[in-house]
């Protein structure tokens, strides 16, 4: 027999499958929509070199579906929608007044670990605000609230941290860029034991040691903020602090701080984040479903220097948490050999609702019950 | 909330059930389980499943369980998006290099071969000594494939030395010691912390009374 199967990592979604994608889509767009952004594409391959300029030291092109275009050119598939955004804003708005607020709702492509049960292939909804500093943070937080309430599940939560906190304190410490490494991704991973044994080994004082392992553990709700001020030894530090205690205070503004928390020991997987970065959980889903930072230098890259903020959505982790959606249709029925007539009964209906056409046994044309 | 626990089967299952039953959990059931594979807690709301060491970390990292219980072995070889919250300091037992006496692999001149269970460990313990052998993937029994002069060495666990010795074969280097640790799904930490920092708390105290 033939085999026929699909790429690793690619999944088809049947009629009701997409039905809930497309409903899930609507209400984060509709809501994006709302706070005044305007939708994008862009192309479906990049040019490789886009992503080293975005990317710069990170690059990991393991995991990106790359072939040479007819120019024999480096090209791949784009692996999210903030690097493509940076050039098409640097380049197509070089001359626009921000700020600019884009949105869009794209696939993006990054190969996956075989049998490890996830998608090569998701769709990415989501938003930035180019041209405003971080006082801007508070508005595209909420936006992300919004969104994650219109999700519809339960319970949501979005987690808050600095990026620049622990690059202030690696700074302030004078690590080594190999310690630097080593440290974010021990303290991201929340990794205790190694991190234990790494700051054992590393020649600094106690109080730094308990500074450190103190970090990953450094979460929660408001309360934590105080314990991170109190922790941060030096005045660069408390300003960091003081930057999510300003926030803190505008979240409770706007009534959202349920569904808030921090956590100091956050730092960003990219290179380009530079101030705030956040991820948002709704139960019943193992991964973050939206994640989203301050990314003040990346536009630069590609040369319009401007900052900004954003995040995206991961619609294709929420399909199996939401509720079915009724497909909602009239049925009409005919005789075979009326087709025409079905189509012309069926036009006045077809204003204002989907129609489908169903043929029966009967010789009349009338809507199904 | 209600804690799904994902324990390892086999080597850490006992010691592991002593623990979590020293600490007041009701694991009665798991000491006595017959064939089933899924056991409520008697007395808190937490449900305890067995599972292979890697299918731990897979069950972790989906988040269809919120904790596992799973050996730094497992943890070094497989997938990392998970939080290692603690070392239970049980199960404990050491990587190590081993060949045949006088065949210190790490002294050869030439092309080094090296069998073992343990790709990833065995290849990242030779890039830090800055050597590239050639690692051959075995699945059981990995003491027999120096003998049978396949590789020159190879990277395996060791817990008591026993098959190494009846083997003929000598340790050359310790690569790192391992023991079990309490891995915990990202997500689950941000929605369940409360539950989550208890049962870990739990049992890092019962850790720190036994050292």
């Amino acid at each position: 027999m033939q085999e026929i199967r699909i790429p690793q990592g690619m999944r088809d979604l049947t009629a009701s499958q997409s039905r809930r994608k497309e409903a899930l889509r609507k209400r984060i767009e509709d809501v994006f929509e709302s706070f005044g952004y305007e939708k994008i594409c862009t192309p479906t391959i990049e040019y490789a070199k886009t992503y080293q300029i975005g990317f710069t030291s990170s690059t990991d092109f393991s995991e990106m579906y790359r072939f040479l275009d007819q120019d024999g050119k480096m090209v791949m598939m784009r692996v999210d929608m903030t690097v493509p955004i940076a050039r098409l804003c640097a380049t197509r708005y070089s001359t626009a007044n921000p700020p600019f607020r884009f949105r869009y709702c794209s696939e993006v492509f990054k190969i996956r670990h075989t049998f490890a049960g996830k998608r090569s292939q998701v769709t990415d909804c989501g938003i930035e605000l180019i041209g405003l500093d971080e006082n801007s943070d508070i508005e595209v937080l909420y936006t992300a609230l919004k969104v994650l309430q219109q999700i519809g599940t339960k319970e949501y939560r979005l987690e808050i941290g600095n990026s620049g906190f622990f690059r202030v304190a690696a700074e302030k410490l004078n690590l080594s860029e190999e310690q630097r490494t080593t440290l974010a991704d021990l303290i991201d991973r929340k990794s205790l034991v190694e991190l234990q044994e790494y700051l054992e080994k590393m020649d600094v004082s106690d109080e730094i040691q308990t500074f450190l392992q103190s970090l990953p553990l450094l979460g929660g709700g408001s309360e934590i903020l105080n314990e991170a001020m109190e922790s941060s030894f030096c005045e660069e530090l408390k300003q960091e602090v003081r930057k999510l205690m300003k926030l803190d205070e505008d979240l409770r503004k706007l009534g959202v701080m349920d569904h808030v928390s921090y956590d100091f020991g956050k730092i960003p997987h990219l290179d380009y984040y530079t101030g705030i970065i956040f991820e948002g959980y709704v139960s019943g889903v193992g991964t973050s479903v939206l994640s989203g930072g301050r990314y003040d230098s990346l536009v630069g890259r590609f040369g319009r220097d401007l900052p900004a903020c954003g995040f995206s959505i991961k619609l294709d982790v929420l399909l199996d948490v939401l509720d079915e959606v009724e497909k909602k249709v009239i049925r009409i029925g005919y005789p075979k050999g009326k087709e025409t007539e079905a189509l012309i009964y069926s036009e006045t209906y077809r204003k204002d609702s989907c129609v489908e056409l169903v043929p029966w046994e009967k010789q009349q044309i009338e809507v199904i019950l | 909330m209600s804690l799904a626990v994902a324990l390892t089967k086999g080597r850490l299952e006992k010691s592991v059930t002593a623990m979590l039953e020293e600490c007041g959990y009701g694991v009665e059931r798991l000491k006595d389980k017959g064939r089933a594979l899924v056991f409520e807690d008697t007395k808190k709301d937490i449900r305890y499943f067995l599972a292979k060491p890697n299918d731990v970390i897979t069950y972790v990292e989906h988040g269809v369980a919120d904790i596992g219980i799973v050996g730094k072995d497992t943890l070094m070889e497989g997938g990392k998006d998970y939080y290692e919250l603690l070392d239970l300091k049980t199960g404990e037992c050491r990587f190590i290099l081993a060949g045949l006496p006088g065949n210190n692999p790490l002294q050869k001149v030439g092309h080094i071969t090296i069998g073992t269970k343990y790709p990833n460990v065995a290849g990242e313990y030779f890039r830090t000594h800055s050597l590239d052998p050639e690692i051959i993937k075995i699945d059981g029994s990995v003491e027999l494939s120096p003998l049978l002069g396949l590789c020159d060495g190879i990277v395996d666990i060791m817990e008591t030395g026993t098959t190494l010795k009846e083997n003929g074969l000598v340790v050359f280097d310790e690569v790192c010691r391992i023991s079990a640790r309490a891995i915990v799904n990202k997500v689950s930490f941000k929605m369940k912390r409360e539950e989550v920092m208890t049962f870990i708390t739990d049992l890092k105290e019962k850790v720190n009374e036994k050292c």
